[in-house]
């Protein structure tokens, strides 16, 4: 036996097979025909930490779904109905697939700048989000933060528009100020759409639990029912929000800036405002670091419900129940897990909100004095930051503004741009 | 026969790349797909240098492929029966192509000096027109206000809406909140990395005015690609009188009246 | 003018002379060995030959992933937010729009793969295992054991970095530069976090199996050669494989050093490379009082020296093989043999033109500058000797000469290209943008790639004993020229634009707004060439089984490799190697045959006597 019969790849026994390469190339194909296939258009996702906590069943939650793709449409194909004073135009523009550059820019904004982040369904939920500190917005609720309305009310379009135009500082959401106008116009017109949207799911969801046996698990799917008990008190807070814009007065001129900014460190340790409790004596938000806001306290109160029934479902025997009971036994158990799973899939895990560090002259909401007078007196709705509205006069409301611009500098002596580096420098 | 078309479809394949090379960097600029227009002063030399580069280069791409090309239409074997000369170097071929292109390359280096001297050494001694802080995934800015300092109460603050003077000498003060960034301005010819930990001095002269882009050119994360400023450059009257409307907005203490309806978005405060 | 190599009596001063395989333990499939012996012989075998083939398998397969995901970045380059083509399944929800972080990690795992599992892997691994031994004339490596170790290390990367597409975040996203505080700060990508841990670990071990390889080489390679085969005998490709070890040995151990910093900064909270007080991603700050610059000096100190190691191999593959098609001594021996040199040498004082823009002190682009342009200098001397190679030849076009030659006339662009990032001022405009994308494609796919199949295509009859088909592999070749070239020149030219890289959408911008027609016709190109990489598969495998027997010395080559059978048995020879000549003597005057092998000794009877013994 020779050397190159000692080490070879080659086959011994020789075998005719017939079109090797043939059969080579239409295995390459196949592997590859399997991989491709496009991929079915964008849709909007059903609410599932709602539907499950309202113990919806199939059936129902295909019915909201239903009724919801009539109402406004799809993402690809939106509508606007007349109830909800949306444009429909502006829509189009927002919604889509995003365009390639060859056909012009005009279609997909949403898509393009924001899905990623808030999710095709605005929940706050996209791809990008779990990881991201603070979370983007889930628009379902209708809760916004930075607004001149009070509290309760919701924002007006230009509050959303100015939102867009500068971003949220010290956040991830950035600013679009360099779209058109006209950009901006249609993307806010689209978050309240997925907003009235997101309501009007949680509305539909809500109104099982008000049903009489006759309706037999079904909502009505008359006009009167849709517009007029669901649809229309939604929107008619939209389109009243404006109403409810803040009054400030004017800054008070009968006193200098520091003996204002005096005033108002008096009022920020105070008993009235009371502002040191959560943003701490130094100011640097290290007061109380425990709460939730309402996004993530819904998943945290939720959360400990189901904890709690698990272990008191485990510690239930069913032996002496009836057949009935022990069914409605099991169902719950069932319900507990299957409403585990739902948060482990389709919710963020729960963070706490600080309270904001005013040392870094960093402001969420906007640094205009006007926007820190609008925080203080109505609060940041969604957030555990209360109103001070009725607490403390609107004069003085100017006093703490003043005396919070001036933390970031607050200093003994000046701050000239060779002195070594503060905290407040790093910005 | 065939085997000589063979090398006649190979030699001529090594002929298309001179030939599409040099066609493609000529088609190029005649259908304005090439160097952006710049409105710098420095940015004259560094275009005139890249011009330079791309001539020297050119002669040695099209001399060298086409010496390939040569060598393998004359040399098929299919086409000449010759043995091949037997030759294993010419000490003096060896000399002349080590020499000249030492010196060349030499003379590039150094030609380069200055420019590189003036646009990133030598530091104009002015106080910083604006500090540019890099955040992911904006351009945070801070100008120093009317007292004219950075770093006190009185600065403006914006983001990504970066406007600068022209005919004058500008310093950029470059910083970043949190990874590397990299300050790129395609129309000016500048690109400077933002260090974390470290303040950098951009200084410029821009010649013309216009509006253009600022580029993040560092990898900084998923938002890399829309990271994405606007400079605005303008004379000096209308750069103040931009400047004292953003101060007023910054300092508003009620709405404005625009504020129902958006509109060029300038009336809009920014941060 | 050097005169025709001398022909001279082998002198023995060096110590080893090659073994007689009859010392070696005898093979054979005696049944009853079992699985063991199994293992031992396929699986964890010390043959340097079997290594070569597993390493070229791996290094293959991971060509073909490295080339998948680069076609998933083209494709959002060239229609950005659409609905990807297999991919967009993981994106159901929004229609197969990828999320931008998803794209980072393309990018970062595309230039990962490639680098650290193919380009080093295949040069150093396969045909350095391969080829080292054989064309030495000697048994087998000087270290069978390490050597067998250098290839199962490569297993923990392999899975490192495949188990990083997996865990939470996905794989690496902070490019495979890898710069911190991006990649080292977890809230700065959801890359960052396990992703970028594998990644290091990835890298720990490929640069494990790189130290044990470029031990064995050179160990090798100086000790281990047959009689006669002095120095300047060896073949360029030797030269360039010893070369390349010895960069591996002192560029790596800094990589390997800075590696582990960084895992330190993640996993055990130092801060070597963040300054104090960062707040990234509403993130607490970590520990502080490092720099970002340091990771990359301490990255580039090898990084830079790694491009030197994925090309020099090549290049002397690419000698080699235009000495055999044009059937011509190589043009400058000594010359290119300095010259491989005083790349591997100067690459080790030009690292500093990765970080011109990076504010490092301006001064050092001064210095660098000069060092940079320098280095361009031995390439072109290469270059102009494999021009003098061809020149005046009698050129064969089979399809390993079509890519060698493609490999000089693409080289050429690669390395003028690179002039241009050199000039530090012009490096201002086109730094990180597709010009520098373009150089690098050049040299390292139109070059180092099209070298690789020069390889295959050139020594698979010494590893399988079968040609490859001639046909198929020429149009292989075509097309991939021609896709290649349609797919990477107009980078040159949308970097003289400013087009940034790794953006996954730049069309906003209005500087690059007129950009994308011409990235869609990038993109198809692209994907031509890598369905087109199907045939040369096809080929490949199918040859392995069906093609041609081969004899020893198929292209009539002079090299020792060629006196071996094929495949080689295990021992290599089946006589005692011993080197009359050089390496080039071809169409040497007053000889029938136009070649004479190294083992050709100067005398007619000798001769007579040595044809005998080889004809067993």
């Amino acid at each position: 036996m020779s050397v190159a019969d000692r080490y070879s790849f080659s086959c011994q026994g020789r075998r005719q097979v017939r079109q090797p390469l043939a059969a080579a190339v239409l295995a390459v194909v196949a592997l590859l025909a399997v991989g491709c296939g496009r991929t079915p258009p964008a849709a909007f996702r059903l609410n599932m930490v709602e539907a499950t906590k309202q113990r919806l069943t199939p059936e129902q939650e295909r019915q909201v779904g239903t009724i919801l793709l009539a109402m406004f449409g799809t993402p690809d194909d939106p509508v606007a109905l007349p109830e909800t004073g949306l444009d429909e135009a502006k829509l189009r523009l927002a919604a889509g697939p995003v365009r390639s550059d060859i056909v012009g820019r005009k279609n997909g904004l949403y898509r393009e700048h924001c899905v990623h982040c808030h999710g095709i369904t605005g929940d706050g939920m996209g791809p990008t989000a779990a990881f991201l500190n603070p979370y983007p917005r889930d628009y379902r609720p209708g809760v916004y933060k930075f607004k001149s309305t009070e509290r309760a009310d919701k924002p007006t379009h230009a509050d959303l528009v100015r939102t867009l135009h500068n971003g949220i500082a010290g956040t991830s959401m950035p600013s679009f100020a360099l779209l058109s106008a006209v950009q901006v116009d249609a993307l806010t017109e689209y978050v309240k759409y997925l907003s009235i949207r997101g309501e009007t799911e949680l509305a539909l969801m809500r109104a099982f639990f008000e049903l009489d046996d006759e309706d037999e698990g079904k909502l009505p799917e008359s006009k009167e029912f849709l517009f007029a008990e669901i649809l229309e008190p939604i929107a008619e807070r939209w389109q009243s929000a404006a109403e409810a814009r803040i009054e400030a007065p004017e800054m008070p001129t009968d006193i200098d800036l520091a003996a204002s900014i005096a005033k108002g460190r008096e009022l920020f340790y105070g008993d009235k405002a009371n502002c040191v409790k959560c943003h701490g004596v130094t100011g640097l938000g290290d007061g109380q670091a425990n709460d939730y806001d309402d996004w993530n306290k819904a998943i945290v109160e939720v959360t400990k419900e189901l904890d709690s029934g698990r272990v008191k479902l485990a510690e239930t025997s069913t032996r002496g129940m009836s057949a009935d009971e022990a069914a409605e036994h099991r169902a719950q158990v069932a319900w507990v897990e299957r409403f585990g799973k739902v948060l482990d899939g389709d919710a963020l895990r729960p963070r706490t909100i600080p309270p904001r560090n005013l040392r870094m002259g960093i402001y969420r909401g906007g640094r205009r004095p006007l926007d820190l007078y609008y925080r203080i007196h109505a609060g940041i709705n969604g957030a555990p930051m209360p109103a001070a509205k009725g607490t403390v006069d609107p004069e003085d409301i100017w006093h703490i503004v003043n005396y919070v611009l001036s933390l970031p500098y607050e200093l003994d002596g000046e701050l000239g741009a060779d002195r070594m580096m503060v905290a407040k420098d790093r910005l | 026969m065939r085997n000589r078309l063979a090398g006649i479809f190979w030699a001529l394949l090594f002929l298309a790349v001179p030939i599409f090379g040099v066609a493609v960097f000529a088609v190029a600029p005649a259908i304005d797909v090439w160097l952006p227009k710049d409105v710098s002063e420095h940015g004259v030399r560094i275009d005139e240098l890249f011009y330079f580069i791309l001539g020297l280069t050119g002669i040695v791409f099209v001399g060298t492929e086409l010496v390939l090309f040569w060598s393998i239409w004359k040399y098929d074997a299919a086409a000449n029966d010759r043995p091949a000369t037997y030759i294993h170097g010419s000490h003096t071929l060896e000399v002349v192509w080590t020499i000249i292109p030492a010196a060349l390359l030499l003379f590039l280096a150094i030609y380069q000096m200055n420019t590189w001297a003036d646009v990133k050494m030598r530091r104009p001694n002015m106080p910083p027109t604006v500090e540019v802080i890099a955040r992911q995934f904006e351009w945070r800015l801070r100008y120093p206000g009317p007292d004219g300092e950075l770093g006190t109460a009185d600065d403006l603050h914006l983001v990504n809406d970066l406007h600068l003077p022209i005919d004058e000498d500008v310093l950029i003060q470059l910083k970043s909140m949190d990874v590397l960034h990299s300050f790129f301005l395609p129309n000016v010819r500048i690109k400077q990395d933002a260090v974390p930990g470290m303040k950098i001095p951009v200084w410029f002269k821009a010649t013309e005015s216009g509006v253009f882009d600022i580029v993040c050119a560092e990898l900084c994360g998923w938002g890399h690609y829309k990271m994405k400023g606007r400079v605005t450059f303008e004379p000096r009257p209308q750069f103040e009188a931009w400047l004292s409307r953003k101060y007023a907005e910054q300092q508003a203490t009620q709405p404005s009246p625009e504020s129902t309806t958006p509109d060029s978005g300038d009336s809009l405060a920014a941060n | 003018m050097t005169p025709p190599t001398a022909v001279t009596a082998p002198t023995v001063d060096h110590v080893h002379v090659s073994v007689p395989q009859s010392s070696h333990a005898p093979h054979g499939s005696t049944p009853g060995r079992g699985i063991g012996h199994f293992l031992s012989t396929y699986v964890f075998s010390k043959d340097h030959k079997v290594i070569g083939l597993q390493f070229l398998f791996s290094t293959l397969l991971w060509f073909l992933i490295g080339g998948l995901l680069a076609l998933a970045v083209r494709w959002q380059v060239a229609w950005p937010w659409s609905d990807v083509p297999v991919l967009g399944k993981l994106f159901a929800q929004e229609g197969g729009q990828m999320a931008p972080e998803f794209y980072t990690m393309l990018f970062t795992m595309h230039a990962t793969v490639m680098i650290f599992l193919v380009i080093i892997p295949i040069l150093a691994g396969a045909f350095g295992n391969f080829l080292i031994p054989l064309m030495i004339g000697a048994d087998d490596m000087a270290f069978p054991t390490l050597n067998m170790l250098s290839y199962w290390f490569m297993w923990p990367a392999f899975a490192a970095f495949g188990a990083s597409f997996f865990v939470e975040g996905g794989a690496a996203a902070g490019g495979w530069t890898s710069y911190p505080p991006l990649s080292t700060n977890v809230a700065s990508a959801p890359g960052s976090g396990w992703g970028q841990t594998l990644w290091l670990i990835g890298l720990t071990f490929v640069g494990v199996s790189s130290m044990l390889g470029s031990v064995n080489y050179m160990t090798t390679i100086i000790l281990m050669r047959a009689p006669g085969m002095t120095m300047f005998r060896l073949p360029m490709t030797i030269w360039a494989m010893f070369i390349t070890a010895v960069l591996q040995a002192f560029a790596l151990p800094v990589l390997t050093a800075a590696g582990f910093m960084q895992l330190s900064d993640r996993m055990l909270g130092t801060g070597f490379f963040s300054p104090e007080g960062l707040i990234i991603n509403n993130a607490t700050p970590g520990a502080g009082g490092g720099q970002p610059l340091l990771w990359q000096h301490l990255f580039w100190f090898y990084s830079h020296p790694a491009v030197y190691i994925m090309i020099l191999p090549a290049m002397g593959m690419v000698s080699d093989i235009l000495t055999t098609f044009a059937r011509k001594p190589l043009f400058g021996y000594r010359p290119m043999v300095y010259s491989v040199a005083g790349i591997a040498g100067l690459g080790f004082i030009v690292w500093g033109h990765h970080m011109f823009m990076s504010g490092m002190n301006p001064a050092l682009g001064i210095t660098f500058m000069v060092s940079t342009m320098m280095i361009a200098l031995p390439s072109a001397v290469k270059t102009f000797n494999w021009l003098g190679t061809i020149w005046g030849g009698r050129i064969q076009f089979t399809t390993a000469m079509l890519f060698a030659l493609s490999f000089v006339s693409m080289f050429i662009i690669g390395g003028l290209s690179g002039i241009f990032m050199a000039a530090t001022p012009v490096d201002i405009f086109i730094h990180d943008t597709y010009f520098i994308v373009a150089h690098f494609h050049y040299v390292l796919f139109a070059g180092t790639a099209m070298g690789v199949w020069a390889g295959i295509y050139y020594w698979f009859p010494k590893m399988f004993g079968r040609t490859m088909n001639e046909f198929w592999g020429k149009v292989h070749f075509f097309l991939t020229f021609i896709f290649m070239n349609g797919t990477f020149f107009t980078m040159h030219i949308l970097g003289a634009v400013g087009f940034p890289r790794r953006l996954a959408d730049a069309y906003h911008y209005e500087t690059f707004h007129h950009l994308q027609p011409m990235n869609a016709f990038m993109t198809w190109c692209a994907i031509g060439m890598v369905a087109t990489q199907i045939i040369f598969a096809i080929n490949f495998f199918w040859s392995m089984f069906y093609g041609p027997v081969a004899g020893r010395n198929p292209w009539n080559a002079n090299t020792l490799e060629w006196s071996a059978p094929s495949p080689p048995g295990h021992g290599n020879f089946d006589f005692q190697p011993v080197v009359y000549r050089g390496p080039y003597e071809y169409s040497v005057p007053g000889c029938e045959k136009d070649h004479l092998m190294q083992t050709d000794p100067p005398n007619q009877a000798a001769a007579a006597a040595a044809a005998a013994l080889a004809a067993h």
